[in-house]
């Protein structure tokens, strides 16, 4: 678990992360999303015991990273925004050290090695010079260095930063597959990443937490509205004429086929107006889905608003 | 302080690893070897008398063994730290289980490695002198540890060097104007008057040594160089931790 409360880091010069509250629970994959220089990798560094909070703390199973760090930092592996990769060690002998490093014997940090290069998909890298290995691959081999010794708890900074599509198919896959399991909060300035493998999402701009939930319903309240699309065996005009007097409904038209485009209030009780708006016509009803707007346009709404504020 | 251990473990086998341990080790060996054949030519030329004067006394007296320390003690710390907060590494050492104590005490582990790395080859000097003539046990044990305690004092103030600096240049340099600095200072020694003489005795590095060639244990020699360690070693733990703070 993962609490961070009011959380502050102040500069001589200005403040990078200000007041920052969240609670992440077990088993939770959160996202931390905001774009560059929004105050993510500062706020992991407080997290992780790198950097000092001015005022706030942050909490690890309930133990304060300030107060008790080495007992904090056995909790969770953390990938940094830069990966602490030494280039003149072969990926194997690295992967060994970091799992000494981090309290395993020297035969269960032989086996951790191979265990995590399997598990981030860079078997093939295994005897190989670090300095002698791309961009993705060494990212890869800090994710690996984050699992090691199978912490329960997994900070990790912008960890599919530098890899070709296929490789952030299986890191997103990896990090979903922890989900229930592992406890993991990524930062990331990349919409599709939360969307991905995130079942909640906090937002931060300009050092503030701007907002904080599940991501599709972050979507609906930027909007004002959600989409919903129905479809059933009567003429798509029927289900629209159903719905005019339909209260959270403000407006319903023709889709693609026979469906129809309904705009409507945010909120499941929504979905419970429009299904008795229309069976109360007794109309039937075959599909009736939510269709989401792309968070990217939702973050745009979000920091526009915040943008208006300030 | 298995920490420290897997850290001095990584820094020996990557110093050893690069090109730049050998090239130290090869400089100084020059700079060794030339002045020992200089010392053992003169003996063997000015046949001089006393049983208490002998090359490997000789050699160990020479003021530019130390002088050269002055150079080489920073090139074997000057990486330790200062690379790692270089390349932002530090971060992964510092969110790691591991205390700033640890970490400092292991990258000083291996540079008294380093250390010792250096002076090991000069042993077959002790060697080739014995097969030619007798070699004075106790002068040469008593010369062995000074110049261990030498490099306890010497590679601490490199390592606090290189908590210091933000480059491994800088924290070469930093530490040579240390070491210079406190070498001249004890210098002062043979210069000053009585009470101050008395006082400069205890961090002359050079008398130090020159003492314990001639076969002298001074206790004051090893409380001195190990109280330089405990302090900057002290200090750099304080260094890495406040970083925090930034």
């Amino acid at each position: 678990m993962i609490e961070v409360e009011s959380l502050t880091k102040r500069y001589p010069s200005h403040e990078a992360v200000s007041d920052i509250s969240f609670t992440i629970e077990r088993g939770e994959v959160v996202g931390f999303l905001g774009p560059n220089g929004a105050g993510k990798s500062t706020t992991l560094r407080m997290l992780t015991g790198f950097l000092a909070p001015t005022s706030g703390t942050a909490r690890i199973d309930g133990i304060s990273v300030l107060e008790r760090p080495i007992e904090a930092q056995r909790r969770f592996g953390y990938l940094p925004e830069i990966v602490p990769v030494y280039d003149d060690m072969r990926a194997y002998d690295f992967l060994r050290y970091r799992a000494e490093l981090k309290g395993l014997s020297y035969r269960a940090a032989k086996r951790e090695a191979d265990r995590v290069l399997e598990l981030a998909g860079v078997v093939e890298a295994r005897d190989r010079w670090i300095a002698k290995l791309s961009k993705g691959t060494k990212q890869r081999i800090g994710i690996a260095d984050a699992l090691l010794g199978d912490p329960p708890i997994l900070i990790l900074d912008e960890p599919t930063v530098g890899l070709d599509p296929n490789q952030i198919r299986h890191i997103r896959r990896l990090i979903k597959s922890f989900e229930g399991e592992k406890t993991v909060f990524l930062s990331t300035h990349i919409l599709p990443e939360v969307e991905a493998s995130c079942s909640r999402v906090v937002i931060i701009r300009d050092g503030k937490k701007i907002a904080e939930g599940d991501p599709r319903k972050l979507r609906e309240e930027a909007e004002g509205q959600m989409t919903i699309v129905i479809e059933g065996p009567a003429e798509p005009d029927r289900y629209i004429e159903a719905l005019k007097d339909c209260a959270p409904v403000k407006s319903a038209r023709r889709g693609e086929g026979r469906s129809v485009e309904v705009e409507a209030m945010p909120g499941d009780e929504s979905l419970d107006a429009i299904f008795n708006a229309v069976t109360a016509q007794g109309l039937g009803l075959r599909r009736m889905e939510r269709r989401a707007a792309s968070l990217e346009e939702v973050f745009v709404g979000l920091t526009t608003v915040e943008e208006l504020d300030s | 302080m298995k920490g420290a251990l897997v850290i001095a473990r990584r820094e020996i086998a990557s110093f050893f690893g690069s090109p730049m341990a050998y090239i130290v080790i090869a400089v100084w060996l020059v700079v060794a070897g030339a002045s020992f054949d200089f010392i053992v030519r003169y003996f063997a030329e000015s046949a001089s008398g006393g049983a208490s004067d002998t090359p490997l006394r000789g050699w160990f007296q020479m003021p530019l063994i130390y002088i050269a320390m002055l150079i080489f003690a920073p090139i074997l710390t000057m990486r330790t730290l200062a690379d790692e907060k270089q390349t932002g590494r530090i971060e992964g050492l510092l969110t790691a289980p591991v205390s700033p104590v640890a970490i400092v005490l292991g990258k000083y582990l291996a540079s008294l490695v380093f250390w010792l790395s250096l002076w090991a080859p000069t042993l077959f000097y002790i060697f080739i002198l014995s097969r030619y003539g007798d070699v004075d046990r106790g002068a040469v044990l008593s010369a062995c540890l000074g110049v261990f305690f030498l490099g306890v004092g010497y590679m601490a103030v490199g390592v606090l060097a290189s908590a210091l600096a933000n480059s491994q240049t800088v924290a070469a340099v930093l530490a040579t104007l240390a070491l210079a600095g406190t070498f001249v200072l004890g210098l002062g020694e043979y210069i000053a008057s009585d009470a101050v003489a008395d006082i400069l005795s205890y961090v002359n590095v050079y008398g130090h040594m020159e003492q314990a060639a001639a076969g002298v244990l001074d206790s004051r020699r090893v409380v001195y160089q190990a109280s330089t360690a405990a302090l900057c070693l002290f200090l750099a733990i304080r260094v890495i931790d406040h970083r925090r703070f930034a």
